[in-house]
């Protein structure tokens, strides 16, 4: 297991060096550069802006240093949009804000999914049934950018119980209406996953045997089906968590929570090259981390499965 | 009971005046020019729409950073309600040798918020750090644009920056020498690029300087908190040489990106300024709230340009259809039907209201759209062009697609020329239009300062922003001319024929602000086409 985990950890390096490189040449072969404006500026400005940055160089030569520096100092290099700025600053500021958010919304659509999709399965075809099928299948057609602005002008104008946007370093009430608009359809997802493999669980062999000996019904559904029923769940949830954690470009854009996700596409048509590789390199991370933690939850969950 | 009574009152009373002294010396008092009484809330919220890149004065090139380095820097001269020009740090100058000297009398009293004087030397080591290679300010050719000298050669690196044209001749006189006289290079000291800046600051922080607690500035106010994307917030800055007269105490800066969700928290109160309304609302939002709602001009041309280059269109080479496909906009159905936020229809490229603008008769101006329609047709014939397809550009934006829309059919119904339509992101879109890839292509122009030249030197010959590549020697001579003129406006009248005459774009809309303003909100600059505000200048009166 050991072994596994530091084979999986030795791969991750070259993995996140071929993002770098791919990344790199991807975002420069986007037409338009990081300082074109409106006003074509004066090649010698231009001149000056490039030498600064360092663009002037040859792309293998910038590749070379981004890494470098990466690798000896930690620094992901000045931000172009936001000169007095760097990447640092930004994934320092704008991370903890997604985090925030986007952790407490996983627990959320986790908790609530799991829980509608057991009770739906387990009380399959009756109303109760129905009702987790409609609100799922009601929270998965409202979409996000739909949902914020619903939120803000029930909660912020009619009823003016909560703020209509801004963080104020997590105090709770800025966190409740991003929670709530970036959960819904993940919990929605969650619950349809939930309750078709619990469905499928509940009809398995073992889950029979437990019956005919005559075991509770709490005890058979906790103890014994929700364990495999979680394995497709899981696999879902760790790429959901990296996504959550590293922010929704609505939830930042509508509630002005100053979160990475409106960085990441903001710094995409800013061709803001520094901070587009910053937060890529930080979410390939995630990715690679998570996806590691998922296989190590499925030996857990599924004791046929070993490494 | 009588005993509790009075005991309760005596509490109440004993709180207000608590209240009272603990207010701000501005609460329970007057306006000093008005008399209007003042509430005791001296905040101002307002919504920026998106993040201000910098608050770098020199390497600021943005609208929106610009309007908060004018709060917490101040130049030599700064603007009143109406755009005009008054003292700042400089209480007075004299201009010599044919406009190309200046010299700027400084206040012996104007100190940094660290309480350090604002000298000569200051203003000096600003604007040679704007044209330093090593700083590699985007905006460092505002300095050529100026015209002093030595600011081009320094920005290519041939001459040192200690060489720049302007020196401290004593802590409070600067002087500014200039290489062609410049009629207009006062107005040019109120924008951020030659604002002073404080060297042992930023020596001391590099290019963290500018975050809060860091930065040391010579403004009205200081910046006190700032979290990108999210707001900022600054105060009163007690050092500023006017901080009696400066009666709001706190303006925060929210960035709201939708349009939509800021409205609702305008609703909400959580905002006293919104801009820009939604897309359409203003007549609704007029109704609803006629004390709040305002419009009110900006000085911004929008227009198609034209490419005149080799890879334009061969027909876009004939006047006759550049004057057809111009002529066949009814501009009126675009400001009127789509815009509805006060927007002027335009058939020049000087906005209207740009100051000491007289605006030329431009004949297909006078005429009604069915004669200019009827006109049209006559010049599309007599061009002898059929089946005209034209390749319309804009960058992506709901507004900008329902113009084009609207005018491409225009074009269909009258003139029976086609347009395809193809939109691209900002940055993609600036690149193809930098390599002349379109026949039109929608363009917008704000002016740097409130003269018609920011408008007309676009057209001429070596403009970087002249991408139509329009081309006239005979524009490029009056327009160089009029630099040196005492009264330029005849010139400005003539190329404005000119353009007209040869149709070198196609004018579509002059453009105006709308906004929400709360009605206690006073000394707003509703007459300034700049639209620059000053929070120094507003206050809010009491209920």
């Amino acid at each position: 297991m050991i072994y596994y985990v530091a084979r999986r950890l030795a791969v991750a390096v070259p993995t996140l060096l071929i993002l770098i490189i791919v990344s790199y040449v991807l975002m420069y072969a986007a037409p338009g550069g990081p300082f074109d404006t409106e006003r074509t500026l004066p090649p010698e400005v231009m001149a000056n802006l490039q030498h600064k940055y360092g663009l002037d160089q040859p792309l293998v030569v910038q590749i070379w240093r981004y890494v470098v520096s990466i690798v000896t100092e930690f620094d992901f290099g000045p931000s172009f949009q936001y000169t007095d700025q760097t990447v640092n600053d930004i994934i320092r500021q704008g991370f903890p804000v997604t985090l925030t958010y986007g952790a407490w919304s996983f627990l959320v659509a986790v908790l609530a999914g799991v829980s509608l999709g057991i009770a739906a399965a387990v009380c399959h075809n009756t109303f109760l049934d129905y009702l987790c099928v409609g609100v799922s299948v009601g929270a998965q057609v409202l979409p996000n950018f739909v949902l914020a602005p619903v939120l803000t002008l029930v909660f912020t104008l009619w009823l003016a119980w909560l703020p209509g946007g801004g963080w104020q370093g997590g105090h709770w009430p800025y966190v409740v209406l991003p929670v709530i608009a970036l959960s819904t359809s993940f919990m929605a997802s969650i619950a349809r996953m939930t309750r078709s493999s619990m469905l499928e669980a509940l009809n398995a062999d073992f889950i029979r045997t437990a019956r005919a000996k005559g075991l509770p019904m709490r005890r058979i559904v906790i103890r014994h089906a929700l364990k495999p029923a979680m394995l497709p769940v899981i696999s879902y949830l760790g790429p959901t968590f990296v996504g959550m954690i590293t922010g929704s470009v609505v939830i930042d854009v509508f509630f002005a929570t100053g979160g990475i996700g409106q960085f990441f596409v903001n710094s995409a048509l800013n061709r803001d090259y520094p901070v587009i590789m910053g937060i890529t390199i930080l979410a390939g991370a995630l990715t690679i981390a998570f996806n590691l933690v998922v296989d190590l939850l499925y030996a857990w969950l599924d004791p046929r499965i070993r490494y | 009971m009588q005993a509790s009574k009075l005991r309760t009152m005596f509490i109440a009373m004993t709180a207000v005046i608590l209240a009272a002294s603990f207010t701000q010396a501005w609460s329970a008092e007057s306006h000093p020019v008005t008399g209007e009484a003042l509430s005791d809330n001296q905040t101002f919220t307002y919504r920026l729409l998106d993040q201000f890149p910098t608050l770098d004065p020199q390497l600021n090139q943005d609208v929106s950073g610009f309007h908060v380095i004018r709060d917490l820097f101040e130049g030599l001269l700064s603007q009143d309600a109406e755009g005009n020009l008054v003292p700042g740090v400089a209480t007075h100058f004299t201009a010599s040798d044919n406009n190309t000297t200046y010299t700027f009398a400084l206040r012996p009293d104007a100190r940094w918020s660290n309480g350090d004087p604002v000298t000569a030397h200051d203003f000096v080591y600003a604007w040679r750090r704007a044209v330093d290679p090593v700083t590699a300010s985007p905006y460092g050719w505002y300095l050529e644009l100026t015209q002093i000298v030595n600011a081009a050669d320094i920005l290519a690196g041939e001459k040192d920056p200690a060489e720049l044209g302007v020196n401290a001749v004593d802590d409070h006189t600067l002087e500014v020498r200039l290489f062609a006289p410049l009629p207009y290079f006062p107005a040019m000291t109120t924008y951020a690029t030659l604002f002073p800046a404080h060297r042992a600051t930023i020596e001391a922080h590099g290019a963290t300087w500018t975050a809060p607690g860091n930065m040391v500035s010579n403004g009205a106010y200081v910046l006190s908190e700032l979290v990108l994307n999210e707001y900022h917030r600054r105060v009163k800055n007690p050092e500023y040489w006017a901080a009696d007269n400066v009666i709001i105490e706190e303006v925060t800066g929210l960035v709201i990106n939708d349009d939509n969700q800021a409205l609702t928290r305008y609703r909400a109160g959580e905002l006293d300024h919104l801009q820009p309304l939604p897309a359409g609302q203003y007549p609704a939002l007029k109704e609803e709230m006629p004390d709040e709602a305002t419009s009110v001009p900006r000085l911004c041309s929008y227009y198609y340009a034209i490419n005149h280059s080799e890879s334009g269109h061969p027909a876009l080479k004939d006047v006759r259809v550049r004057r057809a496909l111009s002529i066949a906009i009814d501009r009126n159905v675009i400001v009127e039907r789509l815009l509805k936020g006060g927007q002027w229809p335009a058939y020049n490229f000087t906005h209207l209201k740009t100051a000491g603008f007289e605006m030329p008769e431009i004949a297909y101006a006078s005429l009604d759209q069915t004669e200019r329609d009827d006109e049209a047709r006559r010049l599309m014939a007599a061009s002898g062009i059929e089946n005209l397809t034209l390749r319309l550009i804009y960058n992506t934006s709901e507004s900008h697609k329902q113009i084009a829309t609207v005018i491409s059919q225009m074009w269909k119904q009258k003139l029976g020329v086609t347009t395809e339509l193809a939109n691209f992101e900002w940055k993609t879109y600036l690149n193809i239009m930098d390599n002349q890839e379109f026949d039109l292509a929608r363009s917008g122009w704000c002016g740097d300062y409130n003269e018609a030249s920011t408008f007309l030197d676009l057209l001429t010959t070596t403009h970087g922003a002249n991408r139509g590549k329009y081309s006239n020697p005979d524009v490029d001579e009056l327009m160089n001319a009029s630099k040196t003129v005492e009264d330029p406006g005849a010139i400005y009248a003539e190329v404005e024929q000119i353009l007209a005459e040869d149709m070198a774009i196609i004018p579509i809309y002059h453009y105006a602000n709308t906004f929400l303003l709360s009605s206690d909100i006073r000394g707003w600059p509703y007459d300034n086409v700049e639209n620059n505000w000053y929070s120094k200048n507003l206050y809010r009166v009491a209920d």
